[in-house]
């Protein structure tokens, strides 16, 4: 049934990636990011990947669920990696009309798959590894600073809370609408596009409309609850950095040392950024 | 001591078409609630009753006469968030009042608003969540629970505001009968050992007699106001309004207008069961 | 031949997962044809699960569910025809409204079994009769209605579809006793008209004993009791036992026959109990020694 579908695909747990504090793994994501797009030659993205195969390992979720992440991109990485693969410069290793694979290219393709690989599997630790309220909190903190710039960033944070906790909702909603309308004799499964599609409406309708029923009450509820706005509220959870956070603050400056140096003292591999 | 005062209220929404007249839900209604009491709202649909619920907070504002709480009026926009803060309002649809997506982040939302510090927030949570029997729930996602919880846990919200009053608008019309009992038991235990106001709106007769005062309502005015047992008293009156009476009230009723000598107004099983044996003996 | 008959009926949520749970466990009964059946159960009793089991919205994982002796899963792609022959309105149906007019809403079962434009308009003129729907109602959009008026069009909807058997789950929840009395009544007499079969799923015992024939009581999935209304009430202190709420009328005569006094507790409404109980006054005293064994059988 739809609602047994997870969202955000949180796994919970208590590993060294689990207890670190939302913000910490935000900043670091980030980075890790930044320096495996930095990474111009193997070594730096050996080092990069075998830095994200560390944090895999350590965080504590099975590596069944890793390969999922994968597997929804495999896709997008073999097509990638091809097309390098036949843009490569240089003395052609085989030719057929004017496609020709090179060493280059051969280098350039394993480059980028090994590079989006990597991309996903870290990003993958931090959603795997920290729960949506987490993680909504650590942003809203994160981007504290940009309300100078009249970024409404609470309200953003408030709208992710809220998103967070009605979709469940909603979904179980829809799976009862979708059940009273198939006693009516509603076929959702049979006709072409269009009817198909028209078939959705005695769906999408009810939904809407509950949607805004429950917007209404939520916004009563709210108002009763003295709600308004981000001014002068305090949150019960304080957020503190703690030992873990320093040390794997650490241990990642001391790994993107080692990229820069790399980057500086090994010639590039390859050219281009992607 | 009165807590809340309604002088003259009237209150008409707007016309659903044009051509229509505005529908007057309220007409003139004055009456006070006494700090500490359990008052119940009767009334059947379009009674009025839920729209007065909304008037407590200030959420909607009569269109004559005023709502004083605790000596604020609710028209006063500078003072708003003090009469929120001391009457609270829990909603009928339990699923609809939750904003966080973990209980305890949802309790601590109201003290949240009122810039309360961390640590003084962390204490009223967890008290406000044991008063309502949901701490070891306090993790929990609000989605899995059942809905007699999800009302205890909206609840729960209100208490961490620490307020004097709490306005409950149906709360148990979408619960089943186990759910019930567990919403009702928590706001008795809250009147009762908190000594919160209680302004119960329902249409529950056996949720009804509980009160210390029933309040009926019926077409935007007052009909009925005194202790249960004088209201219910009157159980042809209140058929007549399209209103229950317990069965027990009832069958009291049938028997001394059949011959049989019954004293007072049984409300519950257990005073039936011992006029009936009274006047059988 | 029983008109639906339920054969070792199971359903196990989840299967090889680690949320695996029974929700209905092996479940035999039979339904005749006009029979009016309350079915009462506490949240999670499994009666949700088993009513959809009835129009093929779920399919068994252990069991039959036979109509007019076929299993209706005989052809999978034929269950269509099944849901229009067990109609079905679940919890809180004026949430399934979403035509511009009443009439139309009503108007959409029907026009999914394919009927032509002249019997439609038949059947949604009857269905809103049934329901007790005002004419006038079915040209306004069904977000104008009243709540009670909503919940009455969604029934509508399903009656349209003129079944021969009609399932309602808890048809009164939410209402006030006005549009409970009026609901209650409006389907007893579309029992009565029709001779239909109709299944009624309710938290209260006060409503399913004023209307239905026999109860079934669920419990943790299983079936645990099937009989007449009055059977029932026989063992009222029993069904409380497993977690339901007997009338309250019914738990006075309970405490009478406690209390010593020689009254039937098989009762659930007032009007029983005030003959009962004048009885009591007819007859004279029981002995109190004779009594009190009486109240301890």
């Amino acid at each position: 049934m739809i609602k047994d579908i997870t969202l955000g695909q949180y796994f919970p747990g208590k590993s060294f990636v689990h207890k670190l504090d939302p913000r910490m793994k935000i900043i670091l994501l980030t980075f890790f990011i930044v320096f495996i797009f930095a990474a111009r030659n193997f070594v730096s993205l050996g080092i990069m990947a075998a830095a994200v195969f560390a944090v895999i390992c350590i965080s504590g979720v099975s590596p069944k669920m890793y390969f999922k992440s994968i597997k929804a991109i495999i896709f997008i990485v073999l097509f990638t990696a091809c097309l390098n693969l036949f843009y490569g410069t240089g003395d052609p290793l085989w030719q057929w009309r004017f496609l020709k694979i090179t060493q280059s290219g051969i280098n350039t393709a394993i480059f980028i798959a090994v590079r989006i690989i990597a991309l996903v599997l870290i990003s993958a630790v931090l959603t795997y590894t920290t729960s949506p309220t987490d993680l909504t909190d650590g942003i809203e903190r994160l981007l504290k600073p940009l309300s100078v710039f009249h970024i409404q960033v609470h309200e953003i944070a408030m709208m992710m809370t809220i998103a967070l906790r009605f979709i469940p909702t909603l979904l179980e909603e829809t799976d009862k609408i979708m059940s009273a309308q198939k006693a009516r004799g509603a076929d959702f499964e049979s006709g072409n596009f269009i009817t198909r599609l028209k078939a959705l409406i005695p769906i999408l309708v009810p939904l809407f409309v509950s949607a805004f029923r429950r917007a209404f009450d939520l916004a009563m509820a709210m108002e009763s609850r003295c709600y308004h706005g981000g001014e002068g509220r305090t949150r019960m959870r304080v957020l503190k950095y703690s030992k873990k956070d320093y040390l794997a603050l650490g241990a990642s400056c001391l790994i993107f040392a080692g990229v820069i140096i790399c980057s500086i003292y090994l010639p590039a591999t390859v050219r281009t950024g992607m | 001591m009165k807590f809340i005062e309604v002088k003259n209220v009237v209150f008409a929404y707007d016309a659903a078409e044009e051509g229509e007249e505005p529908k007057t839900v309220l007409k003139d209604i004055s009456f006070e609630i006494e700090k500490g009491s359990f008052v119940a709202l009767l009334g059947h649909n379009g009674s009025g009753k839920s729209t007065l619920a909304k008037m407590f907070n200030g959420i909607l504002e009569p269109e004559s006469g005023d709502i004083v709480v605790n000596g604020l009026n609710t028209k006063e926009e500078s003072t708003i968030l003090d009469v929120r803060k001391s009457v609270g309002l829990v909603l009928q649809n339990p699923d609809n009042q939750l904003v966080a997506s973990i209980v305890e982040e949802d309790v601590a939302f109201g003290p949240e608003n009122l810039g309360i510090p961390p640590e003084q927030i962390r204490q009223r949570v967890d008290s406000a969540l044991k008063s309502v029997d949901m701490y070891e729930f306090r993790a929990h996602a609000p989605h899995k629970l059942s809905g007699g919880q999800k009302q205890r846990v909206a609840i729960a919200g209100i208490i961490a505001m620490e307020p004097e009053c709490i306005v409950l608008d149906e709360p148990t019309a979408m619960l089943d009968p186990q759910g019930r009992k567990e919403v009702m038991d928590t706001v008795i235990k809250l009147n009762r050992e908190k000594k919160i106001t209680i302004i119960l709106i329902t249409h529950y007769m056996d949720e009804a007699v509980q009160a210390d005062r029933v309040i009926v309502l019926d077409d935007g005015r007052i009909i009925r106001d005194g202790a249960p047992k004088k209201v219910f008293s009157e159980v042809e009156f209140l058929k007549c309004h399209s209103l229950d009476v317990p069965q027990a009230t009832e069958l009291a009723y049938r028997l001394s207008s059949s011959g049989m000598k019954i004293e007072g107004t049984p409300l519950n099983e257990t005073e039936c069961i011992s006029a009936v044996i009274k006047a059988l003996s | 031949m029983s008109l639906l008959e339920l054969k070792n009926l199971s359903f196990t949520y989840g299967v090889n997962t680690a949320f695996e749970k029974k929700a209905v466990n092996d479940v035999s009964l039979n339904i005749e044809k006009g029979e009016f059946i309350g079915i009462i159960g506490h949240t999670g009793s499994g009666k949700s699960t088993l009513i959809q089991m009835l129009n093929g919205l779920i399919r068994p994982t252990e069991g039959q569910v036979l109509l007019d002796g076929r299993d209706i899963w005989e052809k999978p792609k034929q269950i269509r025809k099944v849901r229009f022959r067990v109609g079905m309105v679940f919890q809180y149906p004026e949430y399934q409204l979403f035509e511009e007019t009443v009439e139309k809403d009503i108007a959409y079962g029907p026009k999914n079994m394919g009927l032509d434009s002249d019997e439609i308009k038949k059947r949604v003129e009857d269905a809103a009769r049934f329901t007790a729907l005002k004419p006038e109602l079915l040209k306004k959009s069904p977000f104008e209605l009243s709540g009670g008026e909503k919940r009455r069009a969604a029934i509508a909807g399903v009656i349209a579809m003129d079944p021969e058997i009609l399932i309602l789950d808890e048809p009164t929840a939410g209402l006030d006793p006005k549009g409970r009395d009026v609901l209650l009544t409006q389907i007893a007499a579309y029992h009565k008209t029709k001779g239909n079969t109709v299944l009624l799923v309710s938290h209260s015992m006060e409503d399913i004993s004023r209307i239905a024939d026999k109860i079934l009581v669920m419990d943790h999935g299983n079936k645990y009791a099937f009989d007449t209304v009055r059977n029932i009430f026989s063992k009222g202190e029993d069904i409380e036992k497993i977690g339901l709420q007997i009338p309250q009328i019914t738990k006075i005569m309970i405490g009478l026959a406690k209390s010593g006094y020689k009254v039937s507790t098989d009762v659930y409404s007032v009007e029983q109990a005030v003959m009962e109980i004048m009885k009591l006054r007819k007859d004279s005293r029981v002995p109190a020694a004779a009594a009190k064994k009486e109240g301890k059988r």
